[in-house]
């Protein structure tokens, strides 16, 4: 039986969707700086420069049909290697300022090991199955406490998947022959902003066959003392749709005959 | 040997070998590639168009979104790419045709027909659905059951076999041929970006190759690597991602180098900071290959690993932003002139920026863990790649007057720009707003409907942009104004100096940039007198060489014109195409019976057609091949060339070293991919197959071979006709000894002993596929080598090598290399 630690949401965790905003935020604004100055930039040196017909400047140094090149250097490589510098250290920064996130994101939040809930999550076409701690199996919906941390592990029995959920921002490779982890939790604020049940949509993101479009999962959140009891209801049997509490949509479950 | 008839007959474009009749075939051929990828896109965009809409079945929708990767990235971009290479590269550093004329005429043809081959492969059953990236393992037939599946595996082998052709001709005719006084680094960019291209393509396609081989392996014959749990499926990531991320550069370049020369030539400026530039381009090529696992991020590779790819992907960055910058400089205080070609290569810098940004964040990997998969991805590699190809338009348009002689229409030329930016990004950057949606998926989320009605409108305003080209060329062609020979105020490069068209021979004489220009020069004059000089300009002093036609030069030392036509290369193509589509339905139409044993074991055939395609094209191959092996072909060598840094290296023998680097690849793949499963197998686990007696005995017959191939050398250099037929024969014995110990081998030693192809009694299936078919692709190497063995020594006995020994020792070359990598599999597979 699972003793569930509560994680203190506002605590020293966050979930991999928040990580996950936070850099696409940072990444995106100075992407948009960086991209838009340089853009910027051109346009107005290639508007200044352009040819209007009139006569050039003697400075002019027209080049001629047959010449060998000249100025492998020139003066100007000091400007090259002033602009190359700025831009290394503005991705060199970028990217050691994410590598230190990808640490916290491999790692997770520690919750001592009573707290985890291990899910196994098996990749067939087309659909998901989900096998929990007891050995109760799930297809199409995984169903899962809040505010607590949920590891997964992902494999699949026939071809390359994909296990994934953007609203989560959780994805994972289901190969056969390997076994692949990942985790997410959900608050329960967040289950209670969303009417007692947070549903997330699972989509596969590997082409595995002509069903793979329509390889769709669900994942749902119920709060702890429902999902207790849908828990224990299950009595570690494998047979399936027997969730009391949350509903199985029909396209979800078994996906696509192949 | 025949004469080269007219452009205006068909024959002629049959039997050219001219590097400027091979790139317009390449070219032409490549923008029916670009329609047929762009169809498909089309259907694509029309699924797209609404998540209820089913125009195609979910197979159907699978397999146009492969074939319109496997089209645009293989058989549009590239060949389009490599169409201009043909054309200008000899006429940019001076050479009078490509190193080996034959060759590059079969690299065409291999193109062609590999194309034809995909095409077909719609119609046997259905084309591969497992997406461009084939992963495994729904690539294998188990899931992608069609004959087509196949066909299209099949079509790929072979475009690399004329691609391998194509590198090793680059490469020897560009570190061969280059006029007198150019340097390496005096070379027009494009040549450059060619050049590094070229390196890439011989050792990236050849993992390809190594790839697409066991591909075909597991699907012809039945092995089991992809299917196989013990890493198979990563086997194949890692094998075709070292080749993948290459590849994008291999795309990438030649449009980088177009824009390295268009943005010089409009704004009558050199490239700022030309040195660092250069050495940017050559670290790209080689930190291409070290970087491949960042798109494999989310498969089980460790943090160790993962965080040093992340660290020479964010390497490989940097010289791209240099390059980018030097771009961006060299266009101040230059006169910039907003023609047509350089609108389309600003256009590409701009797209590529975009697209550069976009692929630092997946260079993240917290980010890319949310990416993968997604239209970010879609988005950011039709950012760099079809980005990058609006810099090869912007070549068509730049080239087209030398080409064809005749003006292309300006207006019309900057409407295309106009329409094609506007709608590209239309296209693409709606990917970008809807990028949650993930790839190659058509019941998408409905949240993004919006953004994928903007990109399926687009894509056909994109597509509609390219009629307004074709009809521009096709206009200009019959009526456009004289271009005369050099159109542009600022160009520099040599393919100006000459008329539009160019002569077949390219020059009025030997070009030479010995005084530091570009000079042409006369190199024997009857009376004794000096030698002769006319200026770029083409004011000949005593020249009265016609240079605007079509006529032979009379090379007065040489007692040989060059040839220009030969049949042999189309006949070969097409007898290699014939063979694959014959393999291509083998495993479908003929069935083997095993009973007690293999002499027990009955053939079933079901259907004659593949069979018969595979006889038909096998007698054809070896028909040609000895047909183009007698054939009198006359390519003349530059006699005054620059060569750093292979100076005193025979052309020929420096292809032969090009070719056996990349097979040097092939081979490290196998074995490569032979040490990885059996790693993830437990490496303990596996016990040889075989008994180690039968290897090592063939290991000390294919060391002796070894050596008598160095007596056949030094007897035909002795001019000893009895002692190089002697050693010559003998090696051939020995070659036969060593297939007739392997058949002995895998009959009693292995197959008696319930080890098959895709099972063995001993124990991993997979440890059985990988015996077979790594010994079986050495065994094949060996057949080559008996084979033009064989043609060596019934040409010595009608009494050639006399004086000239070179054929014999190219063969000693290949034939050592074989032996060389039977040493390596003896231990992997006799001995532990």
């Amino acid at each position: 039986m699972i003793d569930p630690i509560i994680l203190q949401p506002g605590g020293d965790w966050r979930a991999q969707a928040e990580v996950f905003e936070e850099i696409f935020f940072v990444f995106l604004a100075l992407g948009t700086l960086v991209g838009t100055i340089v853009v910027a930039y051109t346009l107005w040196n290639v508007y200044k420069y352009r040819d209007d017909g009139g006569e050039p400047k003697e400075s002019f140094d027209a080049p001629t049909v047959g010449e060998l090149p000249t100025g492998q250097g020139g003066p100007k490589a000091k400007k090259l290697f002033l602009s190359f510098g700025l831009s290394a250290i503005v991705v060199i920064s970028l990217v050691v300022y994410a590598y230190g996130i990808l640490l916290y994101v491999e790692e997770g939040p520690d919750t001592g090991d009573e707290g985890d809930i291990e899910i196994l999550v098996e990749g067939y076409q087309f659909g998901w199955e989900y096998e929990y701690p007891n050995g109760h199996t799930t297809t199409g919906e995984m169903i899962v406490p809040a505010d607590q941390r949920i590891d997964i592990e992902v494999t699949s029995r026939d071809v390359w998947h994909n296990f994934g959920s953007s609203e989560l921002r959780i994805k994972s490779d289901a190969i056969p022959g390997e076994t692949n982890s990942n985790w997410f939790s959900v608050s329960s604020e967040e289950v209670e902003a969303q009417g007692g049940e947070a549903t997330y949509r699972v989509e596969c993101f590997e082409l595995c066959g002509q069903g793979h479009s329509a390889m769709k999962g669900q994942i749902t959140v119920l709060p702890q003392d429902e999902w207790q009891e849908w828990y224990e209801g299950t009595g570690g049997d494998s047979a399936e749709g027997n969730s009391s509490s949350a509903s199985v949509s029909a396209a979800a479950v078994g996906g696509v005959p192949a | 040997m025949s004469e080269l008839p007219p452009t205006t007959s068909v024959k002629r474009w049959l039997v050219t070998t001219n590097h400027k009749d091979v790139g317009i075939l390449y070219t032409i051929t490549a923008l029916f590639f670009l329609l047929f990828g762009g169809v498909l896109a089309l259907l694509i965009r029309v699924q797209l168009w609404d998540p209820a809409n089913q125009v195609l079945s979910g197979l159907a929708y699978n397999e146009a979104v492969t074939a319109h990767g496997l089209i645009m990235v293989f058989w549009f971009l590239s060949p389009f790419a490599f169409g201009f290479a043909n054309y200008f590269v000899p006429l940019q550093i001076g050479a009078d045709d490509l190193a080996f004329p034959r060759l590059n005429a079969l690299s065409y043809w291999m193109y062609l027909f590999s194309g034809v081959l995909l095409g077909v492969s719609f119609f046997q059953g259905g084309t591969l659905s497992a997406g461009w990236t084939m992963y495994a393992p729904l690539n294998i037939p188990m899931y992608t059951p069609s004959i087509g599946s196949t066909g299209a595996v099949l079509a790929l082998a072979v475009f690399i076999i004329g691609v391998t052709a194509s590198s090793v001709n680059f490469l020897v005719s560009i570190h061969h041929s280059r006029a007198e006084g150019m340097g390496i680094m005096d070379m027009p960019m494009f040549t450059w970006s060619i050049l590094a291209t070229v390196w890439m393509m011989l050792f990236a396609f050849a993992a390809m190759l190594a790839a697409g081989l066991i591909l075909a392996a597991d699907r012809v014959l039945g092995s089991v690597y992809f299917s196989a749990t013990e890493g198979g499926s990563l086997l194949w990531g890692h094998l075709f991602w070292f080749f993948g991320h290459p590849e994008v550069y291999i795309v990438f370049f030649p449009a980088l180098g177009v824009m390295l020369e268009l943005f010089q030539t409009f704004s009558g400026r050199r490239l700022v900071g030309r040195k660092w530039v250069i050495i940017s381009i050559c670290l790209i090529s080689v930190q291409s290959f070290l970087v491949w696992m960042h798109h494999m991020f989310l498969t089980t590779i460790n943090l160790e690993i993962k965080t040093l790819m992340m660290a020479t992907t964010i390497g490989i960055s940097l010289p791209f932003d240099l390059v980018v910058f030097s771009l961006i400089y060299t266009l101040i205080k230059g006169r910039i002139q907003f023609t047509t070609p350089f609108l389309f290569a600003f256009g590409a810098l701009l797209l590529f920026i975009l697209g550069g940004i976009t692929g630092v964040f997946l260079g993240a990997i917290v980010l890319d863990y949310e990416f993968r998969g997604t239209y970010w991805v879609v988005a950011h590699f039709h950012y760099v790649m079809f980005g990058g190809a609006t810099a090869l338009f912007g070549g068509a348009y730049y080239w087209f007057p030398k080409v064809t002689g005749k003006m292309y229409d300006e207006l019309l030329g900057k409407l295309h720009f106009v329409i094609f930016f506007v709608s590209f990004n239309m296209v693409y950057f709606s990917m970008f707003l809807g990028w949650e949606t993930p790839r190659r998926v058509f019941e998408y989320n409905p949240e993004f409907q919006t953004f994928h009605q903007i990109g399926t409108i687009g894509a056909f305003i994109l597509g509609f942009s390219f009629f307004i080209m074709f009809y521009n060329f096709a206009k200009s062609y019959v009526s456009g104004p004289e271009a005369g020979d050099n159109p542009w105020d600022y160009s520099r490069t040599a393919e100006w100096a000459v008329s539009s068209p160019p002569p077949l021979e390219n020059w009025p004489n030997r070009p030479s940039y010995a005084s530091g220009k570009l000079e042409f020069v006369k190199d024997f004059v009857p009376d004794g007198g000096p030698a002769v000089k006319t200026d770029s300009d083409g004011n000949a002093a005593t020249d009265g060489g016609d240079t605007h036609s079509d006529h032979i030069k009379e090379y007065p030392y040489w007692d040989k014109h060059p040839s220009h036509a030969s049949i042999w290369p189309f006949a070969l193509s097409l007898m290699t195409a014939f063979f694959m589509f014959g393999l291509s339905g083998f495993a479908d139409s003929v069935t083997f019976i095993v009973g007690e044993s293999l002499a027990s074991t009955s053939v079933e055939i079901s259907n004659l057609l593949y069979p018969t395609f595979i006889i038909v094209g096998l007698v054809g191959l070896i028909a040609s091949g000895v047909m183009w092996g007698l054939e009198d072909f006359y390519a003349p060598p530059s006699e005054f060339a620059e060569r750093w840094p292979f100076n005193g290296v025979e052309k020929v023998k420096l292809g032969m070293w090009f070719f056996l680097a990349s097979d040097v690849i092939v081979f490290g793949a196998f074995l490569s991919a032979a040490i990885f499963v059996r790693y993830n197998a437990g490496w303990m686990t596996w016990e040889p197959l075989t008994e180690s007696l039968p290897g090592l005995i063939n290991t000390f017959v294919l060391i002796t071979s070894s050596f008598t191939v160095i007596l056949a050398l030094v007897a035909a250099h002795r001019n000893s006709r009895k002692g190089l037929l002697a050693s010559l024969g003998a090696t051939i014995l020995l070659g036969f000894t060593f297939l007739a110990i392997k058949m002995w081998e895998w009959h009693h030693e292995v197959f008696d002993r319930g080890v098959m192809i895709a099972s063995n009694a001993h124990g991993d299936p997979i440890q059985a596929s990988i015996y077979y078919v790594t010994t079986g692709l050495h065994g094949i190497h060996v057949v080559g080598g008996l084979l033009i063995a064989c043609y060596l020594f019934v040409r010595a006995y009608q009494g050639h090598y006399m004086d000239d020994e070179r054929p014999v020792e190219y063969f000693g070359l290949y034939w050592h290399f074989v032996d060389i990598v039977w040493v390596f599999i003896f231990p992997l597979f006799y001995l532990f």
